[in-house]
């Protein structure tokens, strides 16, 4: 009964019918991919173990197909192990069929790193970063921190961004781990992270003023008399409610300053200066013209971080198959040499 | 002066020739005549190399991003495979056929705008070449096996002296089909390492990765499938024309009629 098994599981007729099935069902799935792009179009912003979760269970008549494919793809690695485990023990007389069980085994551990990385690995977009903060990855892995100290991104002739160079130091329990500088093409990678150049944005960050001024949080201004200007805080938006100042979006819409004013034996003033509004009496009073000309921006880098403990095993199983197929190449012109004809079932 | 436009449509003239000395040799069958073709053919071929390397040097980068270089691109393996089969084997009578696929290319090419674009930044790395030649190679092999699948049912309707035996038909669609799957795995293995370091991930769902997936999937079964008596012959043959139009849809279809990572023009 086991062996009649073992037979099935190594035989040749089966790897056809699973990768002929896997072939027409991922044919027909494809249709359903572009119909519904809502439901598959996330595939590649998550993992597929957190799609399936997310969509998998939604809707059996449209995600049906692609549990069946995968189910396949599972067979078809079992099956391939099997016949490369039954190959193994004959190696030393079937030695030329080295190359093909390479791709074989190299199968199995791309489908074993895929199923691993689905499982167990995360991917994440949209992450903002200004030049010199720190972006705690608690959520995607947890102990590291990731700081952007330059970004320096490079425009086409048509303004389109070309490159999006960004110097990274990556640290864990804060210690540094690793540092480089990433671009399209060059990822940072460390343990089972990569985390690459997504897109740029731009932030108000403060304001240039008449005078060749500019304020930013951390500025100060002193004067002849010792009065000293401090920026505390500055918001691209903010909401005047009863009085108080909430903080408003992202987009520059109605600026405002929180500064301090500080001179020489008086109570040190605090408080907001909305640019859309006259300058606070106390600071006209101490002789401050603040003229507002234009916005101070800042680039923002926009990173993707992905987590993908079984990339490792996947890069194996390239360089595994790479090393096959060259095998094959060469041993199938020394079969075809040699006159050595196949076993036909 | 742009060489593209003046010496690729001698090329095609060159094909074209080919084609009718063929299409000669396959009713008078004289040594000459298919001598005269295979010659055209290396004179086409040598034109068209010319044609490759002065646009890689000009671009700097292998030329092999839209519509127009991807049609000359394959055209230009296909011509290559097609004279590896005839210095190998000097079965001249297949040519007939796979000059005419090749014709096809090179003439949907030949109205299109030449033009070399700048690359763009996301294409600049030597796993787009390796990825984009051995794709192409790949192609052009399964599109070797698509002509002699055709020929080997043609063959066993007509039974003409002109063209060579079934096994010997059916042993060279083997080969086309196992060297096919060879370079195109080497296009998926540079292909997902290249993902990988552009987008983190190295399997895409993509509709483009997708079928590539089907194509790698169905030429690999049809590997195994060589194995097995009763496929042998007409039904590998008529796999290798399925095969074909899956790779067809894979880089015409997708690239032109949808969208995906993978677009033509």
């Amino acid at each position: 009964m086991l062996q009649r098994l073992w037979k099935v599981l190594c035989s040749l007729k089966l790897t056809i019918i699973l990768a002929s099935a896997a072939t027409a069902l991922t044919i027909v799935g494809s249709v359903v991919m572009i119909r519904y792009p809502k439901t598959f179009g996330m595939l590649d912003e998550m993992v597929l173990g957190a799609w399936f979760s997310r969509f998998g269970h939604s809707n059996y008549a449209l995600t049906g197909w692609f549990w069946i494919v995968c189910l396949l793809f599972i067979l078809l690695g079992i099956n391939t192990l099997c016949c490369f485990l039954d190959w193994l023990p004959k190696v030393r007389y079937r030695w030329r069929k080295s190359g093909e069980y390479l791709i074989h085994l190299s199968f199995i551990l791309l489908l074993i790193a895929f199923i691993w990385g689905s499982a167990s690995g995360d991917r994440s977009q949209g992450h903002r970063i200004p030049v010199g903060a720190t972006l705690d990855l608690a959520k995607i892995a947890p102990g590291y921190q990731l700081q952007l100290n330059a970004f320096s991104p490079t425009f086409s002739p048509e303004g389109r961004p070309d490159d999006l160079p960004s110097t990274l130091t990556l640290f864990k329990d804060g210690i540094v781990v690793k540092t480089g500088t990433i671009r399209l093409n060059h990822p940072l990678t460390y343990a089972d992270l990569v985390i690459l150049p997504g897109s740029l944005a731009q932030q108000v960050d403060g304001f240039r003023f008449s005078g060749e001024l500019e304020l930013r949080p951390g500025s100060i201004v002193r004067q002849a008399d010792g009065t000293a200007l401090r920026v505390i805080t500055f918001l691209p938006d903010v909401m005047l409610r009863n009085g108080r100042i909430f903080p408003g979006g992202a987009e520059l819409n109605n600026p405002a300053f929180e500064l301090e004013l500080i001179a020489p034996g008086q109570e040190p003033w605090r408080g907001w200066y909305l640019l859309r509004q006259p300058l606070p009496s106390p600071l006209a009073a101490a002789g401050f013209a603040l003229q507002p000309i234009e916005p101070l921006v800042t680039w923002l880098s926009i990173l993707t971080i992905n987590r993908d403990p079984g990339a490792d095993l996947a890069l194996l199983a390239a360089w595994c198959m790479a090393i096959g197929v060259l095998f094959a190449l060469i041993s199938f012109y020394d079969k075809r040499q040699r006159g050595d004809a196949p076993d036909i079932i | 002066m742009d060489l593209t436009r003046i010496l690729l449509p001698l090329a095609f003239g060159l094909y074209l020739i080919a084609f009718v000395l063929y299409l000669l040799h396959f009713k008078g069958r004289q040594a000459s005549v298919a001598k005269g073709a295979f010659w055209s053919i290396v004179a086409a071929f040598a034109l068209q190399s010319f044609v490759l390397g002065q646009r890689w040097i000009s671009a700097g980068y292998l030329p092999v991003t839209n519509l127009f270089s991807t049609l000359f691109f394959f055209s230009w393996a296909l011509a290559a495979v097609y004279l590896y089969f005839e210095l190998r084997y000097r079965i001249r009578a297949i040519g007939l056929f796979v000059i005419f696929l090749n014709l096809l290319l090179l003439g949907a090419a030949l109205p299109r705008d030449p033009v070399l674009k700048p690359l763009i930044a996301s294409l600049d790395t030597p796993l787009f070449t390796l990825h984009i030649a051995f794709s192409f190679f790949g192609y052009a092999f399964f599109a070797m096996a698509f002509s002699l699948g055709v020929l080997y049912l043609l063959q066993r309707i007509i039974d003409s002296a002109a063209l060579p035996d079934l096994y010997t038909l059916r042993r060279l669609n083997e080969e086309a089909i196992f060297l096919g799957f060879i370079l195109f795995t080497l296009c998926m293995i540079f292909g997902s390492i290249w993902a990988y370091v552009a987008w983190g991930y190295y399997i895409s769902w993509n509709i483009k990765s997708v079928w590539s997936l089907v194509v790698w999937l169905f030429y690999g079964g049809m590997c195994h499938a060589k194995f097995i008596r009763r496929w042998q012959g007409g039904v590998y043959a008529g796999l290798s024309i399925a095969g074909f139009a899956i790779v067809l849809f894979t880089y015409l279809g997708i690239g032109l009629l949808l969208s995906s990572n993978h677009p033509l023009d």
